[in-house]
């Protein structure tokens, strides 16, 4: 562990996400000074916990040239089977969660077979299967929420060790060894090499389609789990849960730096990108901003990331002109 | 003044990038009437000034006058507007559209309310495609055509425009053969008779004797002078821009004289795109395949790595018989293949030029199963970049801001370094100066006397005589025939691989 963190630093260009995301805490918390209490810092971690799942999945798809639409579709899936399997089947916990996540794994597996073998569009693939399971999540209890009445599966989402809530610890948890996987393995390594340069990668020996199918397994797993956790902290599977919650997984990743043309790409940045994304929601509705203005606020904070990153850019080159005209 | 543009002048064009200074107080001018190639090695300066010339870079200082009026372009079309083409190497056609609409794009001949007048489209193209003595369909898609035809139809396009009167090839000939360079040179001269201002960019230097009628000579970014070809030998001016001289370089190399058994035998391949290959592979031979661009050379070799899917036949490696799925499990029997278009099947462009060796060994050397091995990266890294003297400062370099000739090192780098059997070398060194060129030649014979079998696939025939032990030539996706190298001539085998039989 510590040959792996040991020589942890913030990189160079992720210097000024922290900062943005210091700015939003000192910013807030001098308009509501509750903004920085462990309570809302633990809420704040809370929320993110599910946007955080997807965008652990969604990290790995970008970087490596693919998307997944269909993330809210199967959380809302995930968290109504899990309902049914507990309360109608009464089936015990463990094996609920087993089965939820399992399926998830399936569903990674059919994104995958769209993308791979009939060569759709992943934008148009995952849209089918956010479609399809959206339309399962209605089915499956006749469009109404299901009760989950299992204490052991509610305790998921509600029990707190340490004063942390388990979703908490599990994100953390899970942005640690999917974080590392992605840096230090060979997998992880393939997935920028074949993001940069599909046909080049098959030459180069890899195969991309076997690390398409790991990025959606993953991400298909983890959008299970978010359901799981989400229907646990609610006492219900709700069919109609998450719309639209891959569009935050994305914007997130996008503030943290990754490229949407794929190839690059951290999880250090996409951490980043969903706490400054949660604690911005968050200190909006603290402070009282209407609720529709929250959505024209966080579509500037993006285009200001994005700017300041394109200046930097920009900036960065000019300096490496200059340097090499003084140099020869 | 468009269409009759008659002096073309630089004054003092200086061009700097990130870490290059890429063009040095350049000042020379071009006339109407007359074919001025430019000379130099990649990187010497010559493309840049292409570039700067059609807008696409702005100088960091001097400039560039058209008949005596200063002009700054700011962009290509602003150039194209003032009547300057550059034909790139890169072709810049649309392939999803028709051969006429890419000549024509952005003029389309119009009827009433706007609609395509088709049959005027049709007409135009066709008489352009007369003059160039080409057989293409007016509305054939640009993606069905071989490269050779699409970059004619780019040329073509910049013909078409009326107000061209600067026109700019930029190596033009690289995937040509030769019935189709005659008929570009038939249209350079045309173009020159009309009064155009002809630039011709090559490496080749029997080009230059046969097209040009001055030389523009560049190194390391500077102009050297202005040679007439029949004044000046080919001696001095390769001695101008490179300052040594490469004559003999084929005859100076050492090659393999132990030649061994058969390892590879390859019966009745067939894939999509090539039908009955039939061929075998020695030990510490190289191999070469000849033939015109098209006619099945990068075909046979895909089928053989499992990069096209292979639909008929076997493969024997050293009697046992395999079956390659795909690039990674001939990789893991030991045949491994440089492509062809370094640009979009080679480099790993968002990775640095560590990354872009290791990849193809990371997995083999893996700690816990998956974990990559920082050490054992960084030693089989430095080796390669040791071993084939890739320039760059460090591995962390990204492989784009390495030059051509460097980042084919780093690719045929990554490939060693898995320790292969078979090479197979797709066109190894298009694009690069003839100063590499002689390194990669001494490399490629270094690899035979190793024992590695080697196929090497290329369009320059003196560097398929000169390599080679024994050539085979194709043709439309056959073997047209087999020739020893101390029976291989230029005529031999461009007749085995243009008439018919």
């Amino acid at each position: 562990m510590r040959e792996l963190l040991g020589n942890f630093k913030i990189p160079g260009d992720k210097i000024v996400l922290t900062l943005a995301l210091v700015l939003i805490f000192v910013f807030f918390s001098m308009l509501n000074i509750n903004f920085i209490s462990t309570t809302n810092i633990i809420n704040i971690l809370l929320a993110a916990s599910l946007t955080g799942l997807v965008a652990i999945g969604m990290t790995y798809l970008i970087i490596g040239g693919h998307i997944d639409l269909s993330a809210g579709a199967i959380v809302a899936f995930s968290g109504v089977l899990a309902g049914i399997l507990s309360t109608n089947f009464a089936m015990p916990f463990p094996l609920v969660l087993v089965i939820i996540l399992l399926t998830g794994a399936g569903v990674g597996v059919f994104n995958t077979i769209m993308v791979t073998k009939i060569e759709l569009n992943p934008f148009i693939a995952t849209l089918v299967t956010q479609s399809i399971f959206r339309g399962f999540a209605y089915i499956l209890n006749d469009g109404r929420a299901i009760p989950i009445r299992d204490s052991a599966f509610t305790g998921f989402g509600t029990t707190r060790w340490w004063g942390i809530p388990i979703p908490v610890i599990l994100l953390v948890a899970l942005f640690i060894i999917f974080g590392v996987v992605l840096a230090k393995t060979t997998f992880g390594r393939n997935v920028y090499v074949v993001g940069g340069n599909k046909e080049a990668a098959r030459l180069a020996g890899l195969n991309p389609n076997r690390i398409a199918l790991k990025n959606y397994v993953i991400t298909g797993v983890l959008c299970a789990l978010g359901g799981v956790i989400l229907a646990a902290r609610m006492g219900s599977g709700q069919p109609a849960a998450s719309m639209g919650l891959e569009f935050d997984a994305i914007t997130a990743v996008i503030l943290g730096g990754v490229s949407f043309a794929g190839g690059v790409g951290s999880m250090f940045g996409t951490v980043l990108g969903v706490l400054i994304l949660q604690s911005f929601n968050t200190g909006l509705i603290m402070v009282n901003v209407p609720t529709f203005w929250q959505f024209v606020a966080r579509g500037v904070l993006l285009l200001l990331a994005l700017s300041f990153d394109f200046i930097r850019k920009k900036a960065r080159e000019k300096k490496v002109l200059e340097d090499s005209m003084k140099k020869v | 003044m468009p269409g009759n543009a008659n002096v073309l002048q630089f004054k003092q064009i200086t061009k700097y990038f990130p870490g290059v200074k890429a063009l040095d107080n350049i000042s020379f001018r071009a006339k109407a009437g007359e074919v001025l190639a430019f000379l130099g090695e990649n990187g010497a300066g010559k493309s840049t000034l292409l570039k700067i010339l059609n807008g696409d870079y702005r100088p960091t200082g001097g400039e560039y006058l058209i008949n005596g009026e200063q002009r700054k372009f700011r962009n290509p079309k602003e150039a194209i507007d003032a009547g300057v083409s550059v034909i790139y190497q890169e072709r810049q056609v649309l392939m999803n559209l028709s051969v006429a609409e890419n000549i024509f794009s952005g003029r389309l001949p119009s009827k009433m309310l706007g609609f395509v007048d088709k049959a005027a489209l049709y007409e135009q193209t066709r008489s352009i495609i007369q003059e160039f003595n080409l057989d293409i369909d007016p509305f054939a898609l640009v993606k069905d055509l071989s490269i050779a035809y699409q970059q004619m139809v780019e040329i073509m396009k910049a013909y078409s425009r009326e107000q061209l009167s600067i026109i700019a090839f930029d190596e033009p000939t690289a995937s040509l053969c030769e019935s189709e360079i005659e008929s570009l040179f038939g249209i350079i001269r045309k173009l020159r008779d009309e009064g155009k201002i002809i630039i011709y960019v090559t490496h080749r230097m029997k080009e230059i004797q046969s097209i040009a009628d001055k030389v523009a000579i560049f190194k390391d970014g500077m102009y050297v002078g202005t040679v007439i070809p029949g004044e000046v030998s080919e001696k001095e001016m390769i001695n101008m821009m490179i300052g040594r001289d490469l004559g003999d370089i084929f005859n100076e190399l050492e090659r393999n004289e132990e030649i061994g058994d058969t390892v590879l035998s390859v019966e009745q391949l067939t894939t999509d795109y090539v039908k009955d290959i039939s061929f075998s592979l020695r030990k510490g031979e190289i191999l070469g395949f000849s033939g015109l661009v098209g006619a099945g050379r990068t075909e046979i070799v895909r089928g053989l790595i499992g990069a096209d899917v292979m639909k008929g036949g076997q493969v024997l490696l050293e009697g046992r018989r395999i079956r390659c799925r795909s690039p990674k499990e001939a990789m893991e029997q030991g045949i491994v293949l440089v492509p062809e278009d370094r640009k979009t099947q080679g480099i790993l462009p968002n990775l640095d030029v560590g990354g872009n060796i290791s990849v193809a060994t990371l997995k083999k050397y893996a700690l816990f199963g998956d974990l990559v091995n920082s050490e054992k990266e960084s030693e089989v890294v430095e080796k390669g970049i040791r071993d084939f003297k890739v320039k760059t400062p460090s591995r962390y370099k990204k492989i784009l801001e390495l030059s051509g000739g460097n980042q084919q090192k780093t690719i045929i780098a990554r490939w060693m370094s898995t320790d292969p059997a078979i090479l197979i070398l797709d066109e190894p060194t298009k694009g690069i100066d003839i100063g590499a060129k002689a390194e990669f030649y001494k490399m490629i014979c270094d690899f035979a006397k190793k024992g590695i079998s080697v196929i090497l696939i290329s369009s320059e025939l003196p560097e398929i005589i000169g390599l080679s032990d024994r050539i085979i030539v194709l043709k439309s996706g056959k073997i047209a025939g087999e020739v020893l190298r101390e029976d291989a001539s230029e005529e031999v085998l461009l007749s085995l691989a243009m008439l018919d039989t």
